[in-house]
Protein backbone atom coordinates (compact mmCIF):
# COMPACT_ATOMS: atom_id res chain seq x y z
CA UNK A 1 0.00 0.00 0.00
CA UNK A 2 2.11 2.93 -1.28
CA UNK A 3 -0.09 5.57 0.87
CA UNK A 4 1.96 3.84 3.78
CA UNK A 5 5.24 3.76 2.35
CA UNK A 6 7.98 4.43 5.11
CA UNK A 7 9.84 7.17 3.44
CA UNK A 8 7.03 9.50 2.14
CA UNK A 9 5.46 9.75 5.54
CA UNK A 10 9.03 10.72 7.18
CA UNK A 11 9.24 13.21 5.03
CA UNK A 12 5.80 14.80 4.94
CA UNK A 13 6.26 15.34 8.67
CA UNK A 14 9.92 16.56 8.52
CA UNK A 15 8.56 19.67 5.76
CA UNK A 16 5.62 19.97 7.47
CA UNK A 17 7.32 20.56 10.61
CA UNK A 18 9.87 23.27 8.99
CA UNK A 19 6.75 25.15 7.72
CA UNK A 20 5.36 25.36 10.89
CA UNK A 21 8.42 26.58 12.69
CA UNK A 22 9.01 28.50 9.63
CA UNK A 23 5.29 30.53 10.34
CA UNK A 24 6.07 30.42 14.04
CA UNK A 25 9.32 32.50 13.50
CA UNK A 26 7.09 34.33 11.41
CA UNK A 27 4.44 35.18 13.97
CA UNK A 28 6.60 35.67 16.46
CA UNK A 29 8.47 38.57 14.56
CA UNK A 30 5.18 40.03 13.71
CA UNK A 31 3.71 40.58 16.59
CA UNK A 32 5.90 43.77 17.78
CA UNK A 33 4.50 45.38 14.60
CA UNK A 34 0.51 44.16 14.96
CA UNK A 35 -2.18 46.30 15.30
CA UNK A 36 -3.98 45.68 18.99
CA UNK A 37 -6.62 43.05 18.31
CA UNK A 38 -9.75 43.92 17.53
CA UNK A 39 -12.74 42.07 15.69
CA UNK A 40 -12.53 44.70 12.24
CA UNK A 41 -9.14 44.15 12.18
CA UNK A 42 -8.96 40.94 12.40
CA UNK A 43 -11.41 39.20 10.04
CA UNK A 44 -9.91 42.06 7.39
CA UNK A 45 -6.72 39.94 8.39
CA UNK A 46 -8.44 36.63 7.98
CA UNK A 47 -10.34 37.43 4.54
CA UNK A 48 -7.49 39.20 3.41
CA UNK A 49 -4.83 37.98 0.47
CA UNK A 50 -2.25 38.04 3.12
CA UNK A 51 -3.86 36.45 5.91
CA UNK A 52 -5.91 34.16 4.83
CA UNK A 53 -3.35 31.76 2.75
CA UNK A 54 -1.45 32.22 5.59
CA UNK A 55 -3.71 30.52 8.36
CA UNK A 56 -5.15 28.26 5.58
CA UNK A 57 -1.76 27.30 4.98
CA UNK A 58 -1.17 26.92 8.65
CA UNK A 59 -3.69 24.34 9.24
CA UNK A 60 -3.12 22.90 6.30
CA UNK A 61 0.35 21.92 7.26
CA UNK A 62 -0.96 21.28 10.63
CA UNK A 63 -3.55 18.55 9.61
CA UNK A 64 -0.36 16.58 7.58
CA UNK A 65 1.95 17.01 10.62
CA UNK A 66 -0.78 15.57 13.20
CA UNK A 67 -1.94 12.95 10.76
CA UNK A 68 1.57 11.19 10.83
CA UNK A 69 2.63 11.79 14.21
CA UNK A 70 -0.93 10.43 15.31
CA UNK A 71 -0.70 7.32 12.53
CA UNK A 72 2.63 6.59 14.23
CA UNK A 73 1.06 6.32 17.65
CA UNK A 74 -1.65 4.19 16.25
CA UNK A 75 1.01 1.76 14.52
CA UNK A 76 2.87 1.61 17.91
CA UNK A 77 0.08 0.45 19.65
CA UNK A 78 -3.02 -0.65 17.65
CA UNK A 79 -2.00 -4.09 16.43
CA UNK A 80 -5.55 -6.03 15.22
CA UNK A 81 -6.28 -4.89 12.26
CA UNK A 82 -10.15 -3.85 12.29
CA UNK A 83 -9.36 -1.38 15.29
CA UNK A 84 -6.20 0.15 13.82
CA UNK A 85 -8.47 0.59 10.76
CA UNK A 86 -11.34 2.40 12.87
CA UNK A 87 -9.11 4.64 14.55
CA UNK A 88 -6.91 6.07 11.64
CA UNK A 89 -10.62 7.09 9.99
CA UNK A 90 -11.54 8.17 12.83
CA UNK A 91 -8.57 10.29 13.19
CA UNK A 92 -8.88 11.36 9.82
CA UNK A 93 -12.31 12.25 10.08
CA UNK A 94 -11.62 14.73 12.84
CA UNK A 95 -8.33 16.59 10.93
CA UNK A 96 -10.38 16.51 7.20
CA UNK A 97 -13.16 18.09 9.62
CA UNK A 98 -10.47 20.63 11.22
CA UNK A 99 -9.40 21.28 7.52
CA UNK A 100 -12.74 21.94 6.15
CA UNK A 101 -13.80 23.89 9.00
CA UNK A 102 -11.24 26.36 8.59
CA UNK A 103 -11.47 27.15 5.13
CA UNK A 104 -15.10 27.70 5.29
CA UNK A 105 -14.20 29.84 8.24
CA UNK A 106 -11.68 32.01 5.91
CA UNK A 107 -13.79 31.69 2.85
CA UNK A 108 -16.54 33.19 4.65
CA UNK A 109 -14.51 36.05 6.14
CA UNK A 110 -12.96 37.03 3.08
CA UNK A 111 -16.62 37.59 1.43
CA UNK A 112 -17.45 40.07 4.33
CA UNK A 113 -14.25 41.98 3.55
CA UNK B 1 8.46 -18.20 16.02
CA UNK B 2 7.58 -21.37 17.86
CA UNK B 3 4.33 -21.58 20.11
CA UNK B 4 6.48 -21.68 22.97
CA UNK B 5 6.15 -17.80 23.40
CA UNK B 6 3.06 -17.92 23.69
CA UNK B 7 2.97 -19.35 27.05
CA UNK B 8 6.24 -17.78 28.00
CA UNK B 9 6.12 -14.13 30.31
CA UNK B 10 7.70 -11.14 29.61
CA UNK B 11 9.15 -8.88 31.48
CA UNK B 12 8.21 -5.09 30.46
CA UNK B 13 7.21 -3.50 33.83
CA UNK B 14 8.36 0.41 32.89
CA UNK B 15 7.85 1.44 36.46
CA UNK B 16 11.12 -1.12 37.18
CA UNK B 17 13.18 0.11 33.77
CA UNK B 18 15.22 2.99 34.27
CA UNK B 19 14.40 5.69 31.79
CA UNK B 20 17.60 7.81 29.94
CA UNK B 21 16.87 11.19 30.13
CA UNK B 22 16.03 11.08 26.37
CA UNK B 23 13.47 8.75 26.75
CA UNK B 24 11.38 11.43 28.85
CA UNK B 25 11.72 13.99 26.45
CA UNK B 26 10.97 11.04 23.94
CA UNK B 27 7.84 10.46 25.57
CA UNK B 28 6.76 13.99 26.55
CA UNK B 29 7.13 14.95 22.95
CA UNK B 30 4.05 12.71 22.02
CA UNK B 31 1.74 13.46 24.69
CA UNK B 32 2.76 17.26 23.57
CA UNK B 33 1.51 16.02 20.63
CA UNK B 34 -1.54 14.23 21.27
CA UNK B 35 -2.98 17.18 23.53
CA UNK B 36 -2.11 19.87 20.35
CA UNK B 37 -4.11 17.07 18.31
CA UNK B 38 -6.70 17.04 20.52
CA UNK B 39 -6.78 21.12 20.84
CA UNK B 40 -6.57 21.25 17.49
CA UNK B 41 -10.67 20.87 17.05
CA UNK B 42 -11.12 23.23 19.16
CA UNK B 43 -8.81 25.65 18.17
CA UNK B 44 -10.50 25.57 14.52
CA UNK B 45 -14.29 26.15 16.31
CA UNK B 46 -12.70 29.09 18.25
CA UNK B 47 -11.15 30.52 14.81
CA UNK B 48 -14.64 30.02 13.05
CA UNK B 49 -16.03 31.86 16.45
CA UNK B 50 -13.97 34.95 16.04
CA UNK B 51 -14.32 35.51 12.86
CA UNK B 52 -18.28 35.24 13.26
CA UNK B 53 -19.16 38.60 14.48
CA UNK B 54 -18.41 40.79 17.34
CA UNK B 55 -20.34 38.64 19.85
CA UNK B 56 -18.12 35.55 18.94
CA UNK B 57 -14.80 37.59 19.11
CA UNK B 58 -15.73 38.58 22.75
CA UNK B 59 -16.91 35.06 23.61
CA UNK B 60 -13.66 33.85 22.70
CA UNK B 61 -11.32 36.73 24.34
CA UNK B 62 -13.41 36.17 27.53
CA UNK B 63 -12.39 32.75 27.48
CA UNK B 64 -9.64 32.89 29.09
CA UNK B 65 -11.19 34.40 32.13
CA UNK B 66 -11.95 31.04 34.65
CA UNK B 67 -8.97 29.48 36.23
CA UNK B 68 -9.98 26.36 34.64
CA UNK B 69 -9.56 27.68 31.31
CA UNK B 70 -5.86 29.19 32.92
CA UNK B 71 -5.24 25.59 33.68
CA UNK B 72 -5.81 24.18 30.26
CA UNK B 73 -4.10 27.11 28.70
CA UNK B 74 -0.92 26.44 30.77
CA UNK B 75 -1.06 22.57 29.63
CA UNK B 76 -1.44 23.60 25.93
CA UNK B 77 1.22 26.36 26.29
CA UNK B 78 3.66 23.92 27.77
CA UNK B 79 2.46 21.59 24.75
CA UNK B 80 3.06 23.72 22.68
CA UNK B 81 6.62 24.55 23.33
CA UNK B 82 7.92 21.21 24.22
CA UNK B 83 6.93 20.19 21.06
CA UNK B 84 8.28 22.33 19.38
CA UNK B 85 11.71 22.58 21.21
CA UNK B 86 11.74 18.71 20.90
CA UNK B 87 11.07 18.51 17.43
CA UNK B 88 13.94 21.12 16.77
CA UNK B 89 16.30 18.91 18.28
CA UNK B 90 14.51 16.40 16.11
CA UNK B 91 15.38 17.91 13.11
CA UNK B 92 19.11 18.80 14.00
CA UNK B 93 19.83 14.95 14.30
CA UNK B 94 18.49 14.70 11.22
CA UNK B 95 21.15 16.89 9.79
CA UNK B 96 23.84 15.12 11.99
CA UNK B 97 23.64 18.04 14.60
CA UNK B 98 23.44 16.81 17.80
CA UNK B 99 23.30 13.09 17.41
CA UNK B 100 26.26 11.96 19.64
CA UNK B 101 25.12 10.42 23.21
CA UNK B 102 26.81 13.41 25.48
CA UNK B 103 25.00 16.26 23.24
CA UNK B 104 21.55 14.19 22.84
CA UNK B 105 21.40 14.05 27.05
CA UNK B 106 22.30 17.63 26.95
CA UNK B 107 19.95 18.94 24.54
CA UNK B 108 16.96 16.11 25.99
CA UNK B 109 17.31 18.04 29.58
CA UNK B 110 17.69 21.64 27.99
CA UNK B 111 14.23 20.72 26.33
CA UNK B 112 12.74 19.68 29.23
CA UNK B 113 13.70 22.35 31.26
CA UNK B 114 13.34 25.64 28.92
CA UNK B 115 9.42 24.09 28.02
CA UNK B 116 8.25 24.75 31.14
CA UNK B 117 10.10 27.94 31.56
CA UNK B 118 9.24 29.20 28.29
CA UNK B 119 5.28 28.02 28.69
CA UNK B 120 5.12 30.18 31.60
CA UNK B 121 6.36 33.39 30.02
CA UNK B 122 3.97 32.58 26.87
CA UNK B 123 0.86 32.24 28.88
CA UNK B 124 1.79 35.80 30.82
CA UNK B 125 2.24 37.31 27.29
CA UNK B 126 -0.43 35.60 26.13
CA UNK B 127 -2.82 37.01 29.09
CA UNK B 128 -1.67 40.86 28.92
CA UNK C 1 26.48 -8.16 48.80
CA UNK C 2 22.41 -8.61 48.18
CA UNK C 3 20.73 -9.68 44.67
CA UNK C 4 17.12 -9.83 43.90
CA UNK C 5 16.73 -11.99 41.10
CA UNK C 6 13.43 -12.42 38.46
CA UNK C 7 13.10 -16.24 39.38
CA UNK C 8 10.60 -18.19 36.53
CA UNK C 9 10.28 -22.00 35.83
CA UNK C 10 8.34 -23.18 32.66
CA UNK C 11 7.80 -26.65 34.25
CA UNK C 12 6.91 -25.41 37.79
CA UNK C 13 3.94 -23.25 35.90
CA UNK C 14 3.80 -20.68 38.32
CA UNK C 15 3.86 -17.10 37.66
CA UNK C 16 7.17 -14.79 37.64
CA UNK C 17 8.90 -13.44 41.03
CA UNK C 18 11.43 -12.23 42.40
CA UNK C 19 14.38 -13.96 44.67
CA UNK C 20 16.34 -12.26 47.18
CA UNK C 21 20.17 -13.68 47.75
CA UNK C 22 23.39 -12.73 50.04
CA UNK C 23 26.35 -13.69 48.28
CA UNK C 24 29.96 -12.49 49.85
CA UNK C 25 32.36 -11.54 47.31
CA UNK C 26 35.88 -12.64 46.88
CA UNK C 27 39.19 -11.10 46.48
CA UNK C 28 39.49 -11.15 42.89
CA UNK C 29 35.66 -10.58 42.25
CA UNK C 30 35.12 -7.66 40.31
CA UNK C 31 32.08 -7.90 37.50
CA UNK C 32 28.65 -8.89 37.85
CA UNK C 33 29.49 -11.91 36.37
CA UNK C 34 31.95 -13.30 39.01
CA UNK C 35 29.28 -12.99 41.93
CA UNK C 36 26.31 -14.70 40.07
CA UNK C 37 28.74 -17.83 39.02
CA UNK C 38 29.31 -17.62 42.87
CA UNK C 39 25.71 -17.70 43.34
CA UNK C 40 25.32 -20.62 41.87
CA UNK C 41 27.57 -22.39 43.97
CA UNK C 42 24.84 -21.44 47.10
CA UNK C 43 22.00 -22.45 44.06
CA UNK C 44 22.62 -24.01 41.27
CA UNK C 45 18.95 -23.58 39.97
CA UNK C 46 19.43 -20.48 39.28
CA UNK C 47 20.06 -19.82 35.20
CA UNK C 48 21.81 -17.33 32.87
CA UNK C 49 23.56 -17.39 29.80
CA UNK C 50 27.36 -17.08 29.88
CA UNK C 51 30.12 -17.62 27.63
CA UNK C 52 33.06 -15.68 27.16
CA UNK C 53 33.16 -13.02 30.29
CA UNK C 54 35.03 -10.46 28.66
CA UNK C 55 32.16 -9.39 26.91
CA UNK C 56 32.31 -9.97 23.13
CA UNK C 57 29.88 -13.03 22.54
CA UNK C 58 26.84 -11.10 23.91
CA UNK C 59 25.09 -14.31 25.84
CA UNK C 60 25.01 -12.59 29.51
CA UNK C 61 22.36 -9.82 28.24
CA UNK C 62 20.54 -8.91 30.96
CA UNK C 63 17.96 -5.76 32.97
CA UNK C 64 20.71 -4.90 35.52
CA UNK C 65 19.13 -2.10 37.94
CA UNK C 66 16.77 -0.96 35.44
CA UNK C 67 19.44 -0.42 33.12
CA UNK C 68 20.11 -3.28 30.02
CA UNK C 69 23.89 -4.66 29.90
CA UNK C 70 26.26 -7.38 30.09
CA UNK C 71 26.97 -9.03 33.38
CA UNK C 72 30.80 -9.66 32.20
CA UNK C 73 31.15 -6.19 31.83
CA UNK C 74 29.37 -4.31 34.66
CA UNK C 75 31.58 -3.43 37.78
CA UNK C 76 30.48 -4.55 40.58
CA UNK C 77 32.07 -1.37 42.68
CA UNK C 78 29.43 1.56 43.04
CA UNK C 79 26.81 -0.92 41.79
CA UNK C 80 23.54 -0.37 43.66
CA UNK C 81 22.44 -2.45 46.13
CA UNK C 82 20.71 -4.83 46.26
CA UNK C 83 21.28 -5.67 42.94
CA UNK C 84 17.78 -5.94 40.88
CA UNK C 85 17.92 -8.17 38.06
CA UNK C 86 15.81 -8.77 35.28
CA UNK C 87 15.84 -11.09 31.98
CA UNK C 88 15.72 -8.34 29.14
CA UNK C 89 12.55 -6.41 28.65
CA UNK C 90 10.30 -7.23 25.93
CA UNK C 91 11.61 -10.99 25.21
CA UNK C 92 9.78 -13.98 26.26
CA UNK C 93 11.53 -15.72 29.09
CA UNK C 94 12.33 -19.24 28.57
CA UNK C 95 13.76 -19.23 32.52
CA UNK C 96 15.15 -16.92 35.28
CA UNK C 97 17.58 -15.01 32.97
CA UNK C 98 17.15 -16.57 29.85
CA UNK C 99 15.23 -15.31 26.83
CA UNK C 100 14.17 -16.50 23.35
CA UNK C 101 16.18 -14.64 21.14
CA UNK C 102 14.35 -15.92 18.33
CA UNK C 103 12.61 -13.00 17.12
CA UNK C 104 15.84 -10.73 17.28
CA UNK C 105 18.02 -13.41 15.17
CA UNK C 106 15.00 -13.43 12.16
CA UNK C 107 15.29 -9.89 12.00
CA UNK C 108 19.57 -10.15 12.03
CA UNK C 109 18.84 -12.83 9.19
CA UNK C 110 16.42 -10.73 7.40
CA UNK C 111 18.70 -7.70 6.55
CA UNK C 112 20.80 -10.59 4.48
CA UNK C 113 23.84 -10.07 7.15
CA UNK C 114 26.85 -11.37 4.71
CA UNK C 115 28.40 -9.30 1.54
CA UNK C 116 26.56 -9.30 -1.84
CA UNK C 117 29.06 -9.00 -4.88
CA UNK C 118 28.41 -10.64 -7.88
CA UNK C 119 31.03 -8.90 -9.71
CA UNK C 120 33.92 -11.38 -11.29
CA UNK C 121 35.90 -11.93 -8.39
CA UNK C 122 39.76 -10.21 -8.01
CA UNK C 123 42.90 -12.45 -8.11
CA UNK C 124 42.65 -11.57 -3.99
CA UNK C 125 40.98 -9.58 -2.05
CA UNK C 126 38.21 -6.53 -3.04
CA UNK C 127 40.09 -3.44 -2.24
CA UNK C 128 39.14 -0.33 0.21
CA UNK C 129 40.90 2.15 0.71
CA UNK C 130 41.13 3.17 4.42
CA UNK C 131 38.63 5.70 4.09
CA UNK C 132 36.20 3.40 3.13
CA UNK C 133 37.13 0.73 5.74
CA UNK C 134 36.76 3.39 8.35
CA UNK C 135 32.93 3.93 7.24
CA UNK C 136 32.44 0.17 8.96
CA UNK C 137 34.43 0.96 12.18
CA UNK C 138 30.88 1.42 14.89
CA UNK C 139 29.20 -0.65 13.10
CA UNK C 140 31.17 -4.41 12.72
CA UNK C 141 31.78 -4.29 16.57
CA UNK C 142 27.90 -5.21 17.21
CA UNK C 143 28.31 -8.69 19.72
CA UNK C 144 24.49 -9.15 18.89
CA UNK C 145 23.40 -9.25 22.24
CA UNK C 146 20.42 -7.67 22.28
CA UNK C 147 20.87 -5.09 24.99
CA UNK C 148 19.70 -2.30 22.45
CA UNK C 149 16.62 -4.01 20.91
CA UNK C 150 15.07 -4.61 24.30
CA UNK C 151 15.71 -1.46 25.69
CA UNK C 152 14.17 0.12 22.51
CA UNK C 153 10.14 1.21 23.39
CA UNK C 154 9.34 0.85 19.31
CA UNK C 155 10.97 -2.88 19.83
CA UNK C 156 8.76 -3.07 22.37
CA UNK C 157 5.72 -2.77 20.90
CA UNK C 158 6.25 -4.27 17.03
CA UNK C 159 8.79 -7.10 17.80
CA UNK C 160 7.49 -8.71 15.05
CA UNK C 161 7.21 -6.31 12.53
CA UNK C 162 10.01 -3.30 13.68
CA UNK C 163 13.72 -4.62 12.87
CA UNK C 164 15.00 -3.03 15.73
CA UNK C 165 18.47 -0.86 16.62
CA UNK C 166 20.73 -4.01 16.29
CA UNK C 167 19.33 -5.36 12.99
CA UNK C 168 19.10 -1.99 11.79
CA UNK C 169 22.83 -1.48 12.14
CA UNK C 170 23.74 -4.20 11.00
CA UNK C 171 21.95 -3.09 8.00
CA UNK C 172 23.77 -0.55 7.60
CA UNK C 173 27.01 -1.65 7.62
CA UNK C 174 26.56 -3.41 4.70
CA UNK C 175 24.70 -0.08 3.36
CA UNK C 176 27.90 1.41 4.28
CA UNK C 177 30.58 -1.50 2.80
CA UNK C 178 31.99 0.16 -0.43
CA UNK C 179 32.34 -3.65 -1.54
CA UNK C 180 28.72 -4.24 -1.21
CA UNK C 181 26.58 -3.83 -4.42
CA UNK C 182 23.04 -4.49 -2.92
CA UNK C 183 23.02 -1.49 -1.60
CA UNK C 184 19.58 -0.26 -3.39
CA UNK C 185 17.91 -3.80 -2.86
CA UNK C 186 18.80 -3.16 1.10
CA UNK C 187 17.35 0.03 1.27
CA UNK C 188 14.23 -0.82 -0.72
CA UNK C 189 13.85 -3.85 2.58
CA UNK C 190 14.32 -0.83 4.82
CA UNK C 191 11.90 1.10 3.27
CA UNK C 192 8.52 0.42 5.04
CA UNK C 193 6.58 2.05 7.67
CA UNK C 194 7.39 -0.98 10.17
CA UNK C 195 10.68 -2.11 9.44
CA UNK C 196 12.85 1.00 9.43
CA UNK C 197 10.51 3.51 9.93
CA UNK C 198 9.20 2.71 13.86
CA UNK C 199 12.28 4.70 15.10
CA UNK C 200 11.47 7.71 16.63
CA UNK C 201 15.06 8.82 17.37
CA UNK C 202 14.63 7.95 21.43
CA UNK C 203 18.21 6.78 21.75
CA UNK C 204 17.76 4.54 24.42
CA UNK C 205 19.39 2.03 22.13
CA UNK C 206 22.73 4.22 22.00
CA UNK C 207 22.46 4.63 25.59
CA UNK C 208 22.78 0.97 26.56
CA UNK C 209 24.74 -0.51 24.04
CA UNK C 210 27.97 -2.35 26.08
CA UNK C 211 30.07 -1.83 23.24
CA UNK C 212 29.74 1.71 22.79
CA UNK C 213 28.21 1.74 19.60
CA UNK C 214 25.01 3.61 18.41
CA UNK C 215 22.40 2.01 16.55
CA UNK C 216 20.60 5.33 16.66
CA UNK C 217 23.70 6.86 14.35
CA UNK C 218 23.41 3.93 11.81
CA UNK C 219 19.55 4.52 11.47
CA UNK C 220 20.04 8.07 11.25
CA UNK C 221 22.60 7.71 8.02
CA UNK C 222 19.77 4.96 6.53
CA UNK C 223 17.46 7.80 6.58
CA UNK C 224 19.67 10.30 4.88
CA UNK C 225 20.48 7.52 2.35
CA UNK C 226 16.96 6.86 1.56
CA UNK C 227 16.48 10.68 0.95
CA UNK C 228 19.47 10.75 -1.10
CA UNK C 229 18.01 7.96 -3.32
CA UNK C 230 15.06 9.21 -3.88
CA UNK C 231 16.03 13.13 -4.74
Amino acid sequence: MRLFAGQRAWVVQRISAVLLLALIVLGVLALPFAPPLEFAGWRAFAGGVLGGPLIALLFGALCAHAWVGLRDIVLDYIQPRGLRLAVLSLIAVVLLGVLVRVLLSLAAAALST
Amino acid sequence: MDRYSRRLPVFLNLAQIRFPIGAIASIAHRVSGVLLFIALPVLAVLLDASLRDEAGFASVRGLFSSPLSLVVAGVLAWALVHHVLAGIRHLLMDVGIGGELERARTSARLVLIAAPALAVLLLVWGLS
Amino acid sequence: MRLNIYRFDPERGAPPRMQAYEVQPEAGDKKLLDLLMRLRVQDDSLSFRRSCREGVCGSDAMNINGRNGLACLTALDGLKEPIVLRPLPGFPVIRDLIVDMTQFFAHYHSIRPWLINDEPLPERERLQTPAERERLDGLYECILCACCSAFCPSYWWNPDKFIGPSGLLQAYRFIADSRDTATAERLDFLDDVYRLYRCRTIMNCTEVCPKGLSPSHAIERIRLALLRRSS
